[in-house]
């Protein structure tokens, strides 16, 4: 298939230009401000004069120390915390429960989430009103910083819980290529118990499925917009909300400082890239001293329940931040301490409906153009990619390919600026072509994180079996390879889907004012007061995303509910 | 030494998967257990080690050596498994995975030195620091049984472990893998839907 093989090159080639092209132009355009270049501003000499105004700056320590806190904070425990759900949890019926869980789980958009979550932990919120006026004497909310703290615990709790479900997913994908089931056994009959066979034989396979998404997840947390004007601290903010006030300030010297801010935020985040890589590299030297020390039995095993614990807090939380929402929704009256709402009414939807009618058309159409053109892009990527293989360059196509995990390591603040200003120069901004595209360097490295397993793992006999039965590679694509892989490709477009939805930042950026979706208006609503706008806004952008999960649990079940085979 | 299965039954939603079994495995003795595919010969194996999944139950008593394993954890057991996939860890070496089943006491040099000895006698010498990628199918059937046995187990379960060797290999690695069992004088217990795959004692058919 020589015809075929070349024809399949473009794909690697144009998702590798889809990335390449914008990030680098980004980056290239937000460097020159940073450095005080910005014909815009009138601004036409090189000088660190930006970096000065920066570094003399009294919000920066304090953003850099909660930028770090949640940051690191908030990717480190995620680990931890997934690792240890699936060490401690693997097997039983709870773990089972919690693959159920996960589509519903990575549904809920950070921005509702981070809103559902406010009204859990905030001093009016269903936790305090739990246990007010007794036992805790409360008749009004207390004086508490519960949301919104200047240590940014509220926010590294909301990245904690949000993350984790999706390094979860990643740990179910990683563990559904290793014969998990039988090397449990082989580890016990070898006389080991549950947590070193984890630490020694499990993890170790693990981890290199994990690392990208890891550093995806400390890159986010590090570079997060939405989230932290919803949750995170407000004086100072963090570096990201910092960088986006001075890019969005009225006087247009003050995007020079932002662009300084930006190159920093991008410092901060590799060197936290490279510093997880050594502790790994550390990590992994120390253990692989220890891993033949023949110690059957961790101090740690007496902890094990403790999973059991964890994973129903993660559950919980976001089970009672989404009911939270709910019955904002429809609260008419819901004074403090009562637990629940006195008075409910549906008027909170009437009116936001009618605004929500343009968001929610934008959302979904952005969202479903970026995700068809990335499906198309990473199904192309891994047919080149098995071509390859077959021709015994495979491990070339893989190295190449990480590239496509770059938009998810460098901060979007840190060249979104700069993507608008090229985007400026060729009258492009505020555009449906730059708003798909700038949403489709996001989406399509989730969806090729999200299929790349399952894709990797499809047994390629069925398509040789196929090609003798039917005919030609593209008709046996479709007609058998496509169909068979259909409940994973259209679960990852499901993830596309919603992240496109969540996109905050680059729909600003690139929309230039002109395109208002669901999560943008979420976000400028969730610094209101009026809570019950809030939930029905938070709501409706859980509703859509839902509406991307929904379809790709219901659409394969309706295809396939006669066929057992293709039910697992 | 011997390993007793008495009135083992094991159902799967109340359903029994085969008419109850005893049977009594001495040492240095392979009882071949045949049947066909699922009929439940994996499964009799995951109850006597101890990892029956949920949903099915046992009655029936296993004993080792006199000791009733019934309600022990597996890895308390001493009850080792070779499965037809040789499950080597592929993040370890040849040295790595041998190494990983001998016990704490042993130092690292102690622990090298046997597992030298015991691949010498396998005439896999040398092969300590080999990659498990690139080993064969036969080396590595062998590497996989060197670990289990290394680990000094007091009964063994071998779950069709020749069904995937092509029929050159088959006979030698049987041979290999009979031999170490009988000189280490313990009872093992073979499955396999193949006669030819049987040892030389006693076989059952399950049904």
């Amino acid at each position: 298939m020589p015809g075929q093989r070349s024809r399949l090159k473009i794909f690697p080639a144009l998702a590798l230009a889809i990335f390449l092209l914008p990030i680098l132009a980004g980056l290239l355009f937000t460097w020159a401000p940073a450095f005080g270049y910005l014909s815009a501003a009138g601004s036409t000499h090189f000088s660190l004069e930006p970096f000065a105004t920066l570094l003399r700056h009294p919000s920066l320590p304090g953003a850099l120390r909660s930028t770090l806190i949640s940051g690191v904070g908030a990717s480190l425990l995620s680990l931890a915390l997934a690792l240890w759900i699936a060490a401690t949890l693997y097997g039983t019926r709870l773990w089972s429960v919690i693959e159920l869980s996960l589509a519903p789980l990575l549904s809920l958009p950070h921005a509702a989430f981070a809103i559902g979550f406010t009204f859990l932990i905030a001093p009016s919120g269903w936790l305090i009103r739990a246990v007010s006026p007794y036992p805790s004497g409360f008749t009004y909310p207390p004086d508490w910083i519960t949301a919104g703290d200047p240590w940014a615990v509220s926010l590294t709790l909301t990245m904690l819980f949000k993350e984790t479900p999706f390094l979860l997913l990643m740990i179910f994908s990683g563990l559904s290529r290793l014969d998990v089931r039988r090397t449990i056994m082989i580890g016990r009959s070898l006389g080991y118990r549950r947590l070193r066979i984890w630490t020694r034989l499990i993890i170790p396979q693990l981890y290199p499925m994990l690392r990208l998404p890891l550093l995806a997840v400390l890159a986010y947390s590090l570079s997060v917009v939405d989230l932290a004007y919803i949750i995170g601290p407000s004086l100072p903010p963090t570096l990201a909300v910092l960088i986006d006030r001075w890019f969005n300030a009225p006087e247009i010297s003050s995007r020079l400082v932002g662009a300084a801010g930006s190159l920093l935020l991008l410092f901060v985040t590799l060197a936290c890239i490279v510093s997880a890589l050594a502790l790994e590299y550390l990590i992994s030297k120390v253990g692989s001293r220890k891993i033949l020390d023949g110690r059957r039995q961790s101090p740690f095993e007496v902890l094990v329940p403790t999973g059991s614990l964890y994973a129903l807090v993660l559950l919980a939380v976001n089970l009672f931040s989404l009911l939270a929402l709910i019955l904002w929704s429809v609260a008419h009256s819901w004074r403090f301490p009562h637990f629940f709402p006195t008075r409910f009414s549906l008027t909170n939807w009437s009116t936001p409906l009618r605004q929500l009618l343009e968001p929610l058309s934008v959302s979904a159409l952005a969202a479903l153009l970026s995700c068809l053109l990335a499906i198309i892009l990473v199904v192309g990527c891994f047919e080149n990619e098995q071509n390859l293989a077959r021709t015994r360059i495979a491990s070339i196509s893989q190295r190449s390919l990480w590239i496509i995990y770059l938009p998810l390591l460098i901060p979007q603040i840190s060249f979104l600026f700069g993507i608008q200003v090229v985007l400026v120069i060729f009258h492009l901004d505020g555009t449906w072509p730059a708003l798909v595209w700038v949403h489709l360097v996001f989406v399509l490295p989730y969806v090729f994180l999200t299929l790349a397993n399952a894709y990797r793992s499809y047994d390629q006999r069925y398509s040789y079996v196929g090609m003798t039965l039917c005919g030609g590679p593209l008709r046996t694509l479709f007609r058998i390879k496509l169909i068979m892989l259909a409940k994973p490709i259209l679960f990852s477009m499901a993830v596309g889907f919603g992240v496109s939805i969540a996109q905050y930042l680059p729909t600003l950026y690139v929309g230039a004012g002109r395109f208002a979706t669901i999560t943008t208006e979420t976000v400028s609503i969730a610094s209101g007061s009026d809570r019950r706008v809030m939930a029905v806004y938070a709501l409706t952008q859980l509703l859509l995303a839902l509406t991307g999960f929904l379809t790709a649990i219901v659409l394969p079940a309706a295809m396939f509910r006669k066929r057992k085979a293709m039910q697992n | 030494m011997s390993l007793v299965l008495d009135s083992i039954e094991i159902c799967l939603h109340e359903a029994p998967l085969f008419k109850p079994l005893s049977l009594t495995v001495p040492a240095g003795t392979i009882v071949t257990i045949m049947g066909p595919s699922g009929c439940g010969k994996s499964t009799l194996l995951a109850s006597i080690c101890g990892m029956l999944d949920p949903g099915f139950s046992l009655s029936g008593t296993v004993s080792l050596n006199g000791r009733c394993l019934n309600g022990i954890d597996m890895e308390h057991r001493r009850v080792g498994i070779l499965f037809q996939d040789d499950l080597l860890f592929p993040h370890l070496d040849v040295f790595g995975n041998m190494a990983f089943g001998l016990p704490a006491r042993m130092s690292l040099g102690q622990k090298r030195e046997r597992v030298d000895r015991s691949l010498a006698a396998a005439g896999l010498e040398g092969f300590g620091g080999r990659d498990i990628a690139t080993l064969s199918g036969g080396q590595k059937a062998r590497v996989s049984l060197l670990r289990a046995l290394l680990a000094e187990p007091e009964a063994i379960l071998l779950d069709e472990p020749f069904s995937k060797l092509d029929d050159n290999l088959r006979g030698s690695v049987k041979e290999f893998v009979f031999e170490q069992i009988g000189r280490l004088n313990i009872p093992a217990l073979l499955v396999t839907h193949d006669r030819s795959d049987s040892a030389d004692g006693a076989y059952i058919e399950l049904n």
